[in-house]
């Protein structure tokens, strides 16, 4: 049942894709349908007026024919009255009727009926006679009546022959003949026109073979018109999907001069320019990159010398003087937060290149959150938060890179440690069939709307007086959110001032997939409650230790 | 006993620096500025270790990896400016135990040298047997259907730490713990490269593995150990 039903479907629906998507098959449609009303229109005109032409002639030769048989006859009959004045009316009926039979020359079956006009009273009758064979009811009691009536004309009426054939068209004349002694006779003469109806069949087949071959024809001639027409601009498409995959080398062959040609000539100028300007913009980026990637590399080796030589006298900072002694310690730190930046920067300027390639593994998202969490503990005792975790979800294995998930983690947390205000910190896992998620929520100073909204900017800081202890270099949260994109997922945030803020990372569980929804809510859906009594949602939770 | 490190690196100042915080922790420092230089000091010096720059001028680090693999399996601890990964994992490839990426924290580098540095732990064990290779606690020594399989250190000790727990399951993060000293921030490509290499050198059918199996998602663990001579088997 669904089988026939789909069947159908596809039956129905493939002209109907073709209609759609072919122009070829929707000029050649339009054109058929236009060309073949056309012509139905006008060959049923010209069948109609050869229609009546040749009935119209033909009744005009009956006419004349019957009228001069019908005066032949009668002067047969006068002509057979004795000098005595009598009459032998059947021997004048009998060569009344051969004289009948060699008057109707015309071709055709035809025939005739000599019936007497009902109601007289005469000396003599004479013997109703008809053709053999012939169904005397094709003489209809109107044209009878009719002729009784007006017995000066010749009357004419259309009827349908039975013959061995079938069914022919035919005409039936009556005239009225005074028989001498016997009275008025009514002659009928039929003419059968089966000739004529032969010849207009054979003119409307004429017609209809001519207009179906002319249909064809006209179809025939716009199919391969508009081929000749559209394919160009086929080729033309083609080429640009072609260039727009990349192939920049895809060009358009160039022939002639006419409007086609000049087509092709400004498309392939215009994919000249177009691969020109990709390429130099390819190179200047490749360059740029480069640069950004070699300075950052050669950055480091001397950066690595100074970095031990303060770690050095870093080592023996008790022996110095209090002024020397700070300034060890500020030489140490700032070259710890330059080396992020440099690793930072060389990460941005990879992903600007797109050159970042993913080192997928199967992942453990509960597993790296506790991870991230341990790491950072210490700093978190320090600023008096403490660090909670809640799993709804998300033991099982995702496919993702461990290292920048981790990165991303510690990001979150070293952001909810560093704006905590020493509140606890609570990150929440969940997962649903496709995707995972965690959220990390902390109930800190939190962030005005402007601020959530540039949160991600490259280099931008929530409020440049506030001191930092995590070291950030204003590039986390960028590459972080890089770091989300390149496995499909995002990063989205709430936060509100005085109430603090929540980050959420969303991945696809497989790679190639990319995430549209979140297994996890953010504060403001207010769906972000955990089974155990720790609210995430607007309220701080319970000290918990 | 000092250790004996050799430093390879063509950065002067890096070296010099390099050899006084080493010096300060109590190593023995030799230095070589290039790949010919570092192979002439290994035989001329006898390190315990070799810190090897993998950007150096003429010979690369990378071949000088490959150069010292071919005559010793000594710890080699890469140094290297490029934390992307094709280097890495070609200079892990070419023989390297382990890497270190510039500017690095110093008492992480002497960790990593530690760690490398350590002699293997005591099993109680003498003999461990997998399949067709016999692992000979005591002696390092690996055989695989009676003949002896060069095995540089770190892959003997990856080898032993799974085949002393024989079918436990040991993730990457456990290995880089037990293996190279890891906490934090471990590069699970270390665990992955080497289980290649030293499949390649005791597996019969390296593609398929039967002593040393992956366990999907999890990590890896050693095929059955079939006898356990000498002592009882560890718990």
């Amino acid at each position: 049942m669904w089988r026939a039903w789909r069947w159908l479907r596809r039956a129905v629906g493939s002209p109907l894709r073709l209609w759609r998507v072919s122009l070829l098959t929707r000029t050649v449609v339009v054109a058929g349908a236009l060309s073949g009303l056309a012509v139905t229109v006008i060959g049923g005109y010209m069948s109609l007026t050869i229609q009546d032409s040749l009935y119209e002639s033909r009744r005009d030769q009956v006419v004349v024919e019957s009228a001069r048989t019908a005066a032949q006859v009668q002067s047969l009959f006068d002509n057979a009255v004795t000098a005595a004045g009598t009459i032998d009316v059947e021997t004048a009926n009998a060569s009344a009727q051969t004289a009948i039979r060699t008057t109707q020359s015309s071709p055709g079956q035809g025939g005739f009926a000599i019936l007497r006009v009902p109601g007289q009273i005469t000396d003599q009758t004479m013997t109703s006679t008809s053709t053999a064979g012939l169904d005397v009811s094709v003489v209809s009691p109107s044209i009878r009546q009719a002729l009784i009536q007006e017995p000066e004309d010749v009357h004419l009426q259309s009827v349908s022959l039975t013959t061995t054939e079938g069914i022919v068209p035919g005409i039936v004349t009556g005239s009225i003949i005074q028989v001498p002694t016997a009275g008025q006779y009514e002659l009928y003469l039929i003419y059968d026109l089966s000739d004529v109806q032969a010849t207009l069949t054979l003119v409307q087949q004429t017609l209809v073979v001519g207009s179906i071959i002319l249909v064809v024809l006209i179809a025939a001639v716009t199919w391969l018109v508009v081929r000749v027409a559209i394919g160009p601009v086929r080729t033309a498409a083609r080429t640009a999907e072609r260039l727009a995959e990349g192939y920049l080398e895809e060009r358009i062959e160039e022939r002639g001069e006419d409007v086609i040609a000049t087509l092709s000539r400004s498309f392939n100028k215009m994919a000249d320019s177009m691969q020109s300007q990709i390429v130099r913009l390819a190179k200047l980026s490749q360059l740029q990159q480069r640069f950004v990637s070699d300075v950052s590399h050669e950055l480091r080796t001397p950066l690595t010398t100074i970095r031990l030589a303060a770690d050095v006298l870093h080592g023996q900072r008790e022996q110095w003087e209090p002024e020397s002694r700070r300034s060890i310690e500020l030489l140490v730190a700032q070259i710890e937060r330059f080396e992020s930046m440099l690793t930072d920067l060389l990460e941005i300027s990879r992903y600007d290149a797109g050159a970042v390639s993913l080192e997928r593994d199967e992942v453990n998202l509960v597993e790296l959150v506790e991870d991230s969490l341990d790491q950072l503990s210490p700093l978190a005792d320090q600023k008096g938060s403490s660090l909670l975790l809640e799993v709804l979800g998300g033991y099982g294995i995702v496919d993702a890179d461990a290292g920048r998930i981790r990165r991303v983690l510690l990001n979150f947390i070293g952001n909810a440690i560093d704006h905590g205000d020493g509140k606890p910190i609570v990150a929440i896992v969940d997962s649903d069939e496709t995707t995972v998620a965690v959220a990390v929520r902390d109930w800190g100073v939190g962030m005005s709307e402007q601020e959530t909204a540039r949160v991600f900017d490259r280099f931008w800081r929530a409020d440049p007086s506030r001191q930092r202890t995590t070291g950030g270099t204003g590039l986390g949260l960028a590459i972080a959110q890089e770091d989300a994109r390149a496995h499909g997922g995002f990063i989205d945030v709430w936060s509100a001032p005085g109430q603090g803020s929540c980050f959420r990372l969303t991945l696809p569980r497989h790679a190639g997939h990319s995430v549209t929804h979140s297994p996890l809510g953010l504060p403001a859906e207010t769906t972000l409650v955990d089974s155990d009594g720790v609210e995430l949602g607007l309220d701080e939770p319970a000290e918990v230790s | 006993m000092t250790a004996r490190i050799l430093v390879v690196d063509d950065d002067v100042a890096l070296s010099e620096m390099i050899s006084i915080m080493l010096r300060g922790e109590g190593f023995d420092i030799h230095l070589a500025a290039d790949g010919p230089d570092a192979i002439t000091s290994l035989q001329s010096h006898n390190p315990d270790l070799i810190l090897l720059d993998v950007m150096l001028p003429g010979m690369d680090g990378m071949d000088v990896c490959q150069k010292i693999r071919e005559v010793s399996g000594i710890p080699i601890i890469m140094l290297t400016a490029k934390s992307d990964s094709a280097d890495v994992v070609r200079g892990l490839e070419a023989g390297a135990d382990d890497y270190v990426v510039k500017p690095f924290n110093p008492k992480e580098l002497v960790a990593r040298i530690r760690t490398r540095l350590r002699p293997t732990q005591e099993t109680g064990l003498t003999e461990i047997s997998i399949a067709d290779v016999l692992i000979d606690v005591p002696s390092h020594e690996v055989r695989r259907g009676g003949e002896r399989v060069n095995l540089t250190p770190l892959e003997f000790q990856l080898l032993l730490t799974l085949a002393l727990r024989p079918q436990q399951v040991f993730t990457r993060e456990e290995l880089l713990e037990q293996v190279w000293g890891y906490r934090y921030k471990a590069d699970t490509r270390l665990v992955n490269v080497h289980v290649q290499r030293l499949r390649s050198k005791i597996e019969s059918d390296p593609d398929n593995p039967v002593i040393i199996e992956t366990v999907r998602g999890v990590g890896y663990r050693s095929g059955k150990a079939e006898s356990a001579e000498g002592q009882n088997q560890a718990g």
